[in-house]
């Protein structure tokens, strides 16, 4: 960008028209986070406060035998020592229920045996962190050290030793379901083609580490449990049933919180055994975990594998699919452990037309860290859907491009209901993958690439259709057993006119702040200054579900802009009064009561707020005085959004290292509330994608020890890994959710792995080689290369 | 216990610290300066980053007794008056250039020192200088361009930093 252009850029990022849906409306959290006056958990001091440091296991699988801390005891400023046994007496144990499987139990800390490195074993409480861990280190824990459990294969052996002894096998999970015929399909196929998926095992990496502040006030008998979390009534209800409280003796606040990704949603037993002894101690007590806890022990995610099958006829359209999906899931259960692999399971037909299909989800648990739900629980599946296809090309010898125009959902096929029973309903895959191609040249392309062969230089393209679930409402949890997807505001126009609104959103960087703020803007004809949103505390906001998935937009922001249209219902009524209009006459903008085509105000808003608070005779007959408004909203079953993303890549054949050197998204979110912010839910997860696909790895030994414990082992994309990324916009509404709303944020983390891994695939063509795992890592890629022959490493 | 003077923020500040105390424990938790974070105490992720003596270091790697006699910036010395936005944050607030905010302080921080000795800074040398500095939210493209808007903003609006056919 040259300055002028830079100059440009900037005069128009200052004239703003309009602060309501679809204004890039400048984000009100960045004042105080750019001064550096944020709150962030650690932020928080209070006297009297002690600090927690957990002792940790250094082996995989062992037998605790015995826990001396009488050598930590004697260090002076250490407090108190607890095992699992102590906490056994303070704490109930998690349990983790899955329909058709076994449940899970989990003790607050492993009282009989350790199930991966790093796993708690006793918690330290001293007065200060030094301290605190100075005396872990004189804990003594006697182990009996087992044979550990670290592949899939060896977890699902008959006969192996079990990682949870209570579970009958380390096979946790294993279902099949099957949608239409597909035993027909597959007997009346031209052809089955196969490939294999399989990515990495990784970690969330918010670069603020987990942590707790727990506050038992005594004379009240009231904990307050100050965290970073995402769904923080949901952790109340837990907090309070594992400490035995009612659920009006606990209050979660969580204050600015630095990224979570999807790890800071369970209740930790770090964080439990905190709260415990806050209590127990009645006297405050802090964690905060540093990295090498967050990246060891804090919880991972994906290391999960799909073999797909698909039958076709001899034009490549697909008849059927058989899908066989395995996940590694570690040692214990923070979700059930079926989730993300079974969102993987259904959501693979994608954007293609076909009915018959089945697919079975196996889940074994390991002596590794439990895995979770990071950002995109599901990213594996944009790769393995666009992946069958480009097989289905090759094999077929067809082009890509038209197999994909043969099965993809067209604008005219919808509604379509997909052959695992959802219903996509205003997508556009089809129609944003050929706007990809009518904005990308792929001949001129074609031809760059064969050139660059010839010099030795490997160039690749893939272009993925990301089909991306986002919002799961009440219908949806119902289906699977149990849950809510609903979402709840409280709005209070105050007298004075000025705003307050809380919703059960929790914010973790997706600027809700400003958002909610423009969506109450449009709704009472104010302005974004004149919103106040507070979110995050529980003794503030109403029972929501909180922050999960992609529901930020079409379940938070749809229930705010909800319930300030009841406000402004109320607003207008009594105005209407006032002034002796007819209430369809009326509007308001700018703060300002207007009769329907007149250009002078007639009222002020702060005129009828002050009215509905203290002069209530002035009121319609009827009405009720004040203006606070609760709401709730159950969004539909499923809402989905889509995408298109392209990204062409150079393989350095001699050093295996992969560049990207362009990167393209079309985005069709619905409307959108904020597109900037948009456009950053995009960079962010397109680099979390791009992480995924070169870079990241969490990495055990055979003794099972983590090898990634810093960030000089376990690298997370930097700025220079990540390219400048072209976005465009398609907003399609939804004709059934709240102005049209979709949503989104984990998509882009699903067409960041596909395309790379696409494009990645595409640069290897020609030597016939296939990658069949991510992180397509330099030592991967060299490892393919040497299977050609005559290529060895220099 | 050793003594500790120096300048934190344009103010003397002089104080007892134990041998092992990190600086950046010492400017959160003593002197309640929690602006500046901790993201891995590893010298990894930049977010304890600020400047001493102009130059920018990571507050996790260095102990308190170190900074005996030194002049300290942290992000809370930012602002020309603790209220107004300095226009390396007014461009950090323009262009989007942070979601959660965590990693903010330390981008500020070595911004700030990277202009003060390139002001001119291309792309390719943002990128390489600020590559220390991790951010997991937002995807660096719109930290780049708050870098480059703020080098344009700070020079005057009218010395612009090079094109980015300029790098080599
Ligand atoms: S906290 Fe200092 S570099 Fe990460
Ligand atoms: S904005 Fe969250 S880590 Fe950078």
């Amino acid at each position: 960008m040259t300055s002028s252009t830079l100059a440009r850029t900037s005069e128009a990022a200052t004239e703003q028209s309009g602060q309501g849906f679809g204004a890039s409306v400048r984000r009100t959290e960045d004042y105080r986070l750019l001064l550096g006056t944020g709150t962030f958990t650690d932020d928080l001091q209070l006297p009297r406060t002690l600090h927690a440091a957990f002792v940790r296991s250094p082996h995989a699988h062992a037998r605790i035998i015995a826990v001396n801390a009488e050598r930590s005891l004697a260090l002076p400023g250490v407090v108190a020592v607890f095992t699992g046994e102590d906490l056994a007496e303070l704490t109930a144990p998690g349990v983790m229920v899955q329909t058709g499987a076994e449940s899970m139990v989990m003790e607050t800390l492993p009282t009989r045996k350790v199930r991966f490195n790093g796993d708690p074993v006793a918690c330290v409480v001293a007065v200060d962190r030094y301290v605190a861990e100075d005396a872990v280190e004189l804990v003594e824990v006697e182990y009996e050290p087992l044979d550990p459990i670290l592949t899939m294969e060896s977890a699902a052996a008959p006969g192996a030793p079990l990682v949870d002894e209570d579970l009958a096998s380390n096979l946790h999970t294993q279902q099949t379901q099957t949608f239409g015929d597909v035993t027909s399909a597959f007997a009346g196929a031209y052809r089955i083609v196969e490939a294999r998926f399989s990515t990495q095992r990784m970690t969330h990496v918010p670069i603020e580490p987990r942590g707790v502040l727990a506050v038992w006030d005594a004379g009240r008998r009231e904990l307050t449990f100050h965290s970073g979390q995402q769904t923080a009534h949901l952790l109340r209800t837990n907090l309070a049933r594992r400490l035995r409280l009612e659920e009006n003796q606990v209050r979660v606040v969580s204050p600015d919180v630095g990224g979570a990704f999807g790890q800071k949603i369970p209740l930790f037993r770090e964080e439990l055994t905190v709260a415990a002894l806050a209590i127990k101690l009645r006297r405050p007590i802090k964690w905060i975990e540093d990295r090498l806890e967050n990246l060891t022990a804090a919880n991972h995610a994906r290391d999960d594998s799909a073999w797909v099958r698909a039958a076709v006829d001899k034009d490549g359209r697909i008849l059927g699919m058989k899908a066989e999906l395995w996940a590694d899931y570690g040692a214990y259960a923070f979700f059930t452990p079926k989730y993300p692999i079974d969102s993987i399971g259904w959501l693979l037909p994608g954007p293609y037309k076909f009915r018959d299909y089945e697919y079975s989800i196996n889940v074994v648990i390991t002596n590794k860290c439990p895995a979770g739900t990071l950002r995109a629980p599901m990213a594996l599946v944009t790769w393995a859907t666009e992946g069958i296809i480009e097989r289905i090309a090759r094999e077929l010898k067809l082009d890509p491009v038209e197999v994909r125009r043969r099965n993809m959902i067209t604008a005219q096929d919808q509604p379509y209901v997909s052959a695992t029973g959802y219903t996509y309903e205003a997508l556009t895959m089809w129609e944003g993958y050929e706007q990809m191609l009518g904005e990308f040249d792929l001949t001129g392309f074609r031809a760059r690439q064969r050139a660059a062969r010839a010099d030795d230089r490997y160039l690749g393209v893939g272009i993925a259709s990301v089909l991306e679930p986002t919002t799961y409402g009440s219908a949806w949890y119902k289906k699977g057993g149990r849950g809510s997807g609903h979402e709840a505001a409280t709005i209070k126009v105050e007298p004075s006119g000025a705003v307050n609104i809380s919703v059960g959103i929790v914010p973790t960087g997706q600027g809700y702040e400003t958002t909610i703020a423009q969506v109450v803007a449009e709704a009472l004809g104010s302005r974004v200054e004149n919103v106040n949103v507070r979110l995050g505390d529980t003794s503030l906001s109403p029972y929501g579900m909180g922050t999960r998935g992609s529901r930020g937009a079409a379940a938070g922001n749809a229930v705010a802009y909800l319930a300030a249209m009841e406000a402004r219902g109320k607003l207008l009524r009594i105005a209407a009064h006032l002034i002796g209009e007819q209430v369809d006459n009326l509007e308001i903008r700018d703060d300002q009561i207007y009769v329907l085509g007149e250009p002078e105000p007639r009222l002020p808003l702060s005129q009828v707020s002050w009215t509905a608070y203290m002069d209530p005779f002035k009121l319609p007959p009827g009405e009720q005085p004040g203006l606070e408004i609760h709401r709730t909203y159950d969004p539909p079953p499923m809402t989905f959004s889509n995408a298109t993303h392209l990204c062409v890549v150079e393989i350095e054949r001699r050093t295996g290292r992969v560049t990207i050197q362009d990167y393209r998204v079309i985005e069709d979110a619905g409307t959108l509330i904020n597109p900037a912010i948009v456009d950053g839910q995009i960079r962010g997860g397109v680099a979390m994608g791009i992480g995924q696909a070169l870079l990241e790895e969490v990495v055990y030994d055979e003794s099972g020890n983590n090898q990634t414990a810093t960030f000089l082992d376990y690298l997370i994309p930097t700025m220079d890994a990540v390219p400048p990324i072209r976005i465009s916009h398609v907003q399609t509404p939804n004709p059934h959710t709240v102005r049209g709303l979709k949503g989104m944020a984990e998509g882009p983390v699903q067409g960041g792995l596909a395309a790379v891994m696409l494009a990645v695939q595409d640069a290897l063509d020609g030597q016939g080689l296939t990658i069949e795992r991510s992180p397509a890592s330099p030592s991967r890629i060299r490892a393919l290369f040497r299977t050609v022959e005559g290529d060895v490493d220099e | 216990m050793r003594r500790v003077r120096f300048e934190l923020n344009g103010q003397t500040v002089e104080h007892e610290v134990v041998p092992r105390l990190l600086l950046s424990d010492f400017l959160r938790d003593v002197l309640g300066f929690t602006g500046t974070h901790v993201g891995c105490e590893q010298g990894a992720c930049g977010a304890c980053t600020i400047l001493l003596n102009g130059e920018a270091v990571r507050s996790c790697l260095m102990f308190a007794v170190q900074v005996d006699g030194a002049t300290i910036r942290t992000i809370e010395g930012v602002s020309p008056d603790g209220t107004s936005l300095h226009p390396i944050q007014q461009a950090f607030h323009e262009n989007y250039g942070l979601q959660c905010g965590f990693c903010t302080p330390g981008f500020v921080m070595s911004t700030c020192a990277l202009l003060a000795e390139n002001p001119a800074p291309t792309e390719s040398e943002i990128r390489s200088h600020l590559s220390g500095n991790l951010c997991r939210c937002a995807g660096y493209e719109s930290i780049v361009q708050s870098v480059r808007q703020a080098a344009w903003e700070l020079a005057g609006g009218n010395c612009a930093g090079k094109a980015d056919g300029d790098d080599e």
